[in-house]
């Protein structure tokens, strides 16, 4: 299945859950809605055609407008990639956790929620993961965060 | 007599374990003096590396990624010069490719001889480690020569390489590779039917291939469990598809294995720069790329595939001359949250921890970034 016809396929067997955005890349980026994640997902990995067993790569995005979630998903036997995201505002920020999809977000979501405040339903274990357990200046990756060691690097 | 009564008990390994190779706690639970569960603590190398990325322009985030992932500096260079070009659509010269590849496999020659000295030295045994860092230091010389670092190489840039090889790299490479080569069979006399090492490695820290997938593991530990999948084959990059190698692949996915195939890896290394110093075409080492390099808004995920497993950038531009977001992805971090999976419930003794962890071949600053 080449990366065309990955997007046909998602396009015409996905009931409009997933739709494409214009990247202009070769690998397709998708946007999902916060509610329709698990069932999405529990589709994509177990669905004969794609197979999409690993994931790659889950992170937060603040853009200065909103905050996204991308998923980066493989498959390890169709030799398939793509991405999607999910997009949320600022106003109490929360998605539903996919470790009962793929475990390996377990710790991509603790450092996500700790980073950025985006907050994480029905996860296992939701302890502070690469920060002290003490941390309580806000969430460094916001674009808005602000300490006093912090200095911005001047325009140039 | 009073009743006996046992119960289960806590320690700490770490944060200051010398096995751990960097600083990392695990929280054992034992019983006796089998361990029952591990729980892992990271964290303490945390400097935020993406934070700073993103308030750097994209030639000043190259030197930061540099410690990313400190063993094998070359790929995080590449894999955020990747993800750069394909934003910013640069096309790559010939030879700045063929140079990319050679530097490539010997960082990963290079990343694998470390593995192969630290874990006998972890299991006991100080002459491995010896003859590795001896092997490994004919590549750090060759690296020396070509960008004057040893460690932290700030060497493949956007566009290309930094500078081009020395004229006396090319013999002194191929004299590096029938050096290595000779050697390999000496590491396996030494270990491969030594009964310490048959003890701590056979049987010891079994992977399931499933299970393994579904946590996110790659590279050779995944490759050790039976799953014949490797980045440079399967998802190709740069100018891979152009050579001959094997990917090399073992069945029992415990610690054994795991050695074994980082050993056969630096066998189809060697034969990888082997052919691209025969390919190495003449030409420009690198793309015409502007000094404020400002791609298009977009974003992009890329992924090759290093010593410790797949390597990933998530790079979003939004049109300035610095990165919006840079989210980077280490094959340790999922190896070590994986770890607990294959503790938990075993009765493994604190010794056969040791040896897991190091044939996971865990580097912490790729986990606290």
């Amino acid at each position: 299945m080449t990366q065309q016809e990955l997007t046909a396929y998602i396009l015409a067997n996905y009931d409009g859950k997933l739709t494409l955005l214009d990247t202009g890349r070769a690998e397709p980026m998708f946007e999902l809605k916060p509610d329709d994640l698990l069932e999405v997902t529990r589709r994509l990995r177990d669905d004969p055609q794609l197979k999409f067993d690993f994931l790659c790569n889950m992170g937060g995005v603040d853009t200065g407008q909103r905050l996204e979630v991308v998923y980066s998903i493989a498959s390890t036997t169709k030799h398939l990639r793509m991405d999607f995201k999910v997009v949320l505002g600022y106003e109490n920020p929360s998605i539903e956790t996919i470790t009962e999809i793929w475990p390996a977000a377990n710790w991509y979501e603790r450092e996500m929620y700790e980073l950025y405040g985006i907050e994480v339903k029905n996860h296992p274990d939701m302890r502070p993961l690469l920060l002290p357990e003490d941390w309580n200046q806000g969430f460094p990756m916001r674009k808005n965060w602000d300490a006093p060691d912090f200095i911005r690097m001047p325009e140039l | 007599m009073p009743e006996l009564r046992t119960e289960e008990y806590q320690i700490n390994m770490g944060p200051h374990h010398p096995s751990t190779h960097g600083v990392c706690r695990l929280l054992l639970t034992m019983d006796g003096e089998k361990v029952v569960d591990a729980v892992p603590y990271v964290g303490y190398l945390h400097r935020s590396i993406e934070k700073i990325c993103e308030n750097r322009t994209y030639a000043m985030c190259i030197p930061i990624l540099d410690r990313f992932e400190y063993v094998t500096a070359m790929s995080c260079n590449y894999v955020f010069s990747l993800a750069a070009e394909k934003l910013g659509q640069v096309e790559v010269p010939e030879r700045a490719e063929y140079l990319r590849v050679i530097m490539l496999e010997l960082n990963r020659i290079a990343s694998h001889l470390i593995f192969f000295g630290t874990t006998a030295m972890d299991l006991g045994a100080l002459t491995p480690f010896l003859y590795g860092l001896r092997e490994r230091e004919l590549i750090m010389d060759l690296f020396e020569m070509t960008c004057g670092q040893r460690l932290t190489y700030n060497y493949i840039r956007v566009g290309g390489v930094s500078r081009d090889i020395p004229p006396e790299f090319v013999p002194k490479c191929r004299e590096a590779i029938k050096i290595i080569a000779s050697k390999l069979p000496d590491y396996e006399g030494i270990l491969n039917e030594n009964p310490i090492w048959l003890a701590r490695m056979k049987g010891i820290g079994h992977t399931d291939p499933q299970q393994a997938i579904a946590w996110g593991v790659s590279g050779p530990v995944l490759r050790a469990s039976g799953v014949k999948y490797d980045l440079r084959r399967d998802d190709p990059y740069s100018i891979y598809p152009k050579f001959d190698f094997d990917v090399a692949v073992c069945w029992n996915g415990d610690n054994y294995d795991r050695y074994l195939v980082r050993i056969e890896e630096i066998r189809q290394s060697l034969k990888i720069v082997s052919q691209a110093l025969d390919g190495l075409p003449d030409g420009d080492i690198r793309a015409k790329v502007k000094a404020k390099f400002k791609p298009p808004a977009g974003e992009v995920y890329v992924r090759i595939e290093n010593s410790r497993g797949e390597m990933g950038v998530y790079l979003v531009s939004d049109g300035s001359e610095k990165p919006l977001r840079v989210k980077t992805r280490g094959g340790s971090y999922n190896q070590l949250q994986f770890l607990p999976e294959i503790v938990r419930g075993r009765g493994y003794l604190i010794a056969d921890i040791v040896a897991i962890f190091a044939t996971f071949d865990v580097i912490m600053p790729e986990v606290d970034r």
